[in-house]
Parts: C-alpha cells; structure tokens; sequence
C-alpha cells in the first residue's frame, strides 16, 4: 500500500522535473536561441531528480530520456536525432555520464544516511542495556545481602530490624518489576517490524484501569480526572498505554517537588485524543527538558545513581510507545509553576484489529 | 488424623514460587499439595480430589491449558491461573476455558489469599453466594433483587435498560470471578459479532454512569483491561 503510493509519488516527481526542464530549455532555446545552457539545465533535472526519488531507477531513466531528447530537439541538426556529427556522440556521452554518476552518488549517499541511522539505534540500544545492567544492579544487591543477611543472622536482629530489612527487600524487588516491565515494553517495540497491536479500548477503562494500579502504588497522591462525557473509543495497545500513562504519573510523584496537585484531563479534538498530565511542582530544568524523553539512551552508564534515573527509562519507553502508535508526546514548563506532558492518539485507523 | 481443611493443589515448576504458595497458604490455613509439572499435577489431582488448584501457565511438560482442558471434562473444581504478563492472550483464553481466576507475576501475598478465598466460597455456595432468602444480591450497599429485577445502591434505586440488569445479575451470579468479554456476550445475546465488545462496552460505560463510579475509585465492578469485568465480592 505504501509501496505503491511511494513508487507513484517518485513518477510523479520524475516527470514533473523532467517538464519544467524541458519547458526551461524550450524557452531558452526559442527566447536566445543558445544552447549553451541547456545541458547544464538537464543535468541539474537529473540530479534533482536522483535527490528526492528512491533507488537508481528513477534517475537512470531521467538522464536516458534527457541524452535522447537533448540530442533530439537542442543540438544540431534540430529536431531530428542525429549520430553522424563527433561532437553529437562525445557531447551525448559525456551528458549520459554525468547524469549516471551523479546519480549513482545521490543514492549512495542516501544509502550512508540511512545506515548512520541503523548504528546510531544500535549505539542507543546498546547504551541502553548498559544503563540497564548498572541499575539493575543496585536493587539486586540490596535484594541478595539483605536476604542473606537475614538467612545468616536471623536470631540477632530484633523484630523491628527484621521487618525493615524485609520491606527494604520488598520495595526494591517491587522496583525491579517495574523496570522489567518497562524493558519488556522497549523490547516488545524495539524489533522493527513487530507491530502494535490495535484494539479498540474504552477511554474511561483505561484511566480507571491506569488509576486503580497507580493508586496501589502512590495511595498518598490523588489525581484529579477530567475526561469528556461522551463514550470514547480509542484505537490502542491498551497494557502499553497504560503504562505511558503509570509511568507519567509515577514520573511526576518522584520528581515534581513541591506538588500539591496532579491532574489528568483527556478531550478530543477532530480525529485526535490529547491526553493532559500537569503538575503544581517544580517544574524541569529547562536543559533537560529537551531530553527528557530519550536521556536514558544517550547517558555514559557511570554518572548518575541508579534511583533518580529509573524516571528517564520510564519516559523513554513513553515516548517509543506513543511514537509506535503513530502519535505525538511532549513536555512543557507551565508559566504558573510545574510542568504538563501531553501524548496524542488518532482516533481512526483502518489498520485496528477488530476484537 | 483426618483434617478438614480444604485441599489446594499448585502446579508450579518454580520450586522458590511453590515453596512460597505452599507456606503462605499453609499458614493461611491450607492443606497443600505440590506437583511440577502437568503430568503429576493430573495425578495428584486425581488421587487427592482437592478443592482448588493453582496453576502456572508454563510447565516443562505441557501447557497448563492442557491441564486445565483435561480437568473441565470431568470437575468443575475451581481453578486459578498464575501468569507472567507476556501470558496476556493465554489469560482470556484460560478463563474462556473455565479457569475461574487469574492473578499476574509479581503478585502480593495478600492478594492470592483473597482470591483462593473468593474462588473457594464461590464454588461452596455456587450462584448462592450474596444471595439473602427471596433471590437478593447484597454487596458493600449494592442490592440486586432478582425477583424483581431491580437494583439499588444505598437504598436508592437505580433505573437500568434490560440488556444493563442483564449484565449487572450475571456479573453478580458470579461475583468475584472475572468474567471475559465473550462470555458475557455470549450469555447476554446470545451471539458474537464485529460489534459486539462495543456493544458491550457501551451497556458498561451506562452502567457506571449510572452507578456514580469515579475512573480509579474502588467500584462495584472491576474492570480488567482487555479481559472482561468482576464484580466485586462483600468486604473484598
């Protein structure tokens, strides 16, 4: 479907280039009758035409049609194709060379672009399991000596000790399953060509769903819901957009200091659905904030403890979800104090699978 | 000494897990059996008879849907699924095939308890459960009369369509135990088509509307994203 429309624009392209040529050497020839000009005219059609369209294909054929039609209408005798005169054949070559190479190296180009951006994900990825393995690491630890600390010692500590060690072994162990949670949701997206998949999801479900489990664990910091009246239904991998929006809540309750209020507002406009998460704390610094949704990826593993970073993996998981979704997320300072992250969903999509 | 405790069996090849089930349910007041693998399971299931069973999805030997396909031939003893969250397709297809409950990796203690309690007084009492003499439902200010099909929340009455009580009195008869999508659709019309889950989701967006529920307050009816409905039990 994409394929066909690609392949049909860059026609479009070709030929629309190739007239404007033409008609640019028309009125050249006709208006100074020189022809001077008129190869260089021809050969920028056709490097243009190798910039914007994908493959050779496109290009050879243009620098063909070019060397035929050059020979044909702008060199001597006019109007008439012509091999006998040396300097129709040397000028023809040279033009049909040009044209090749040219085009030969706009697509090799294009090539190199798109591998950087293969190797630049593998650095991400590759980062990222980095910073992965040194923050799993911590809670671990805590996890093993504290368990062990307990089989070895048991008589010797009183209950009160005891209980702590347990509920240190408790909230980090509960934190790890986060974080798998959240690796589980990058590896789902990850591999390229697995696709979301759409089912149609009730709007109010979903935040009562997202709600119920966010409340389990932040009991202490109520959310304020304003979602529209009417029934929504939102075409969504439901389990991983509720975690876009635990994980945006969760981000705020850790990190907005100062927040007295969190809220949640939903509306749609036209075919798109805007989810509004806002808070009255303290805002973020505006040198992160341009990176808020892919530092976790590009931090050196070493520099940072483990703890204030668990909110980066969390927003860059947001932002692979939306962004697989075909939607748009965003993070903004508010002039009044604390910050707002906005994610946008399209409410149509012909791809859905029907339940 | 012949004890009169209900027997729970868990099926877990996670020796930690079913170390840990076994502990927890015994000092919950459980008599326990373990088996490994599915096979065993079955074996022990058929020597033992017990009351509940616990079951984990991934078993070396066979899928614990086998499991639970071979045991619905012949018993309805109630069964609870244990999943890891990639399992999610596998959850709607185990309570399709009669599992009664699921609980997700990593669960809290407290949790599981309560819903062997649950899945336990749910086949004692069958469809009784909540039931006062003269066909009544009674939960936590919910009172369905089945007699004459009305529903009130705090003594107030709550005017609901037909196809609305339908779905309430069926989640109800089976309260406490999530009920899936398919299978309310098929209870309630009786056929399954393109629409039908919207369908049905519209009747529920009505019905808590109706009800006064707040997303992410404690409701009557919990709603388990991409699974289906449960209704709340008393004092759950």
């Amino acid at each position: 479907m994409k394929k066909s429309y690609e392949i049909a624009k860059d026609i479009m392209v070709t030929i629309g280039i190739l007239c404007v040529c033409f008609f640019i050497c028309f009125t050249i020839h006709n208006a100074f009758e020189r022809n001077a000009l008129i190869p260089s005219v021809l050969v920028l059609g056709v490097f243009l035409i190798s910039v914007i369209t994908h493959g050779y294909v496109y290009g050879t054929i243009a620098a063909i049609i070019i060397v035929l039609a050059d020979n044909f209408a702008f060199t001597f005798p006019f109007y008439a194709f012509s091999y006998l005169l040396p300097e129709n054949i040397i000028s023809t070559i040279i033009l049909f060379v040009i044209t090749l190479v040219t085009c030969n190296i706009t697509t090799k180009l294009k090539r190199q672009e798109s591998i950087k951006v293969e190797s630049e994900n593998e650095r991400m990825r590759a980062n990222l399991l980095r910073s992965v393995s040194h923050d799993l690491r911590t809670p671990l630890t805590t996890i093993y000596s504290s368990s062990s600390v307990l089989l070895d010692n048991y008589d010797e500590f009183s209950d009160k000790q005891r209980m702590q060690i347990l509920k240190g072994i408790s909230e980090d162990s509960l934190w790890l399953s986060r974080m798998v949670e959240n690796l589980l949701s990058i590896t789902k997206l990850d591999s390229a060509n697995v696709k979301v998949i759409k089912t149609n999801t009730a709007l109010d479900e979903l935040i009562d769903s997202a709600l119920i489990k966010y409340s389990k664990r932040y009991p202490y910091q109520k959310v304020t819901v304003d979602i529209p009246d009417e029934f929504l239904f939102i075409p969504m991998d439901s389990i991983l957009i509720e975690q876009v929006i635990i994980n945006i809540l969760e981000n705020a309750v850790q990190h907005a200091k100062g927040m007295t209020k969190l809220s949640l507002k939903v509306f749609s406009i036209s075919n798109k659905v805007i989810f509004e998460i806002k808070d009255n704390g303290c805002g973020i610094p505006e040198e992160r904030i341009k990176h808020i949704f892919t530092g976790y990826y590009s931090q050196d593993a070493s520099s940072y403890d483990s703890r204030k970073h668990n909110a980066g993996i969390g927003l860059s998981v947001c932002a692979s979800i939306i962004k697989a979704h075909g939607g748009d997320i965003k993070a903004e300072n508010l002039k009044s104090g604390g910050c707002v992250f906005r994610f946008t969903l399209n409410m149509e999509d012909d791809e859905y699978d029907q339940q | 000494m012949i004890s009169n405790k209900y027997k729970i069996l868990v099926i877990e090849d996670e020796s930690n897990i079913k170390n840990l089930l076994k502990a927890l349910l015994e000092t919950s007041g459980y008599q326990v059996i373990t088996a490994k693998s599915c096979q065993s399971g079955q074996t022990q299931f058929i020597s033992h008879r017990p009351d509940l069973v616990i079951l984990d999805l991934g078993l070396p030997d066979f899928d614990g849907m086998t499991f639970l396909k071979e045991i619905r031939k012949e018993s309805l003893t109630p069964v609870i699924i244990v999943s890891a969250r990639s399992e999610d397709k596998d959850k709607v297809d185990a309570l399709d095939f009669g599992a009664n409950d699921y609980i997700t990796k990593p669960f809290s203690s407290a949790e599981l308890v309560a819903r062997v309690r649950s899945a336990l007084r749910n086949s004692r009492h069958s469809a009784d459960e909540g039931r006062l003499p003269g066909g009544k439902f009674e939960s936590d200010g919910l009172v369905i009369d089945y007699d004459a099909r009305r529903v009130f929340i705090d003594k107030k009455e709550i005017n609901l369509t037909q196809t609305e009580y339908n779905i309430i009195a069926l989640l109800s008869e089976y309260s406490g135990r999530v009920m899936t999508y398919a299978a309310i659709i098929k209870a309630i019309w009786g056929y399954v088509d393109i629409n039908s889950t919207k369908k049905l989701q519209v009747n529920m967006a009505n019905i808590r509307k109706k009800f006064g529920a707040k997303p992410g307050e404690k409701n009557y009816i919990v709603n388990e994203l991409g699974v289906g409905y449960r209704m709340c039990e008393r004092n759950e």
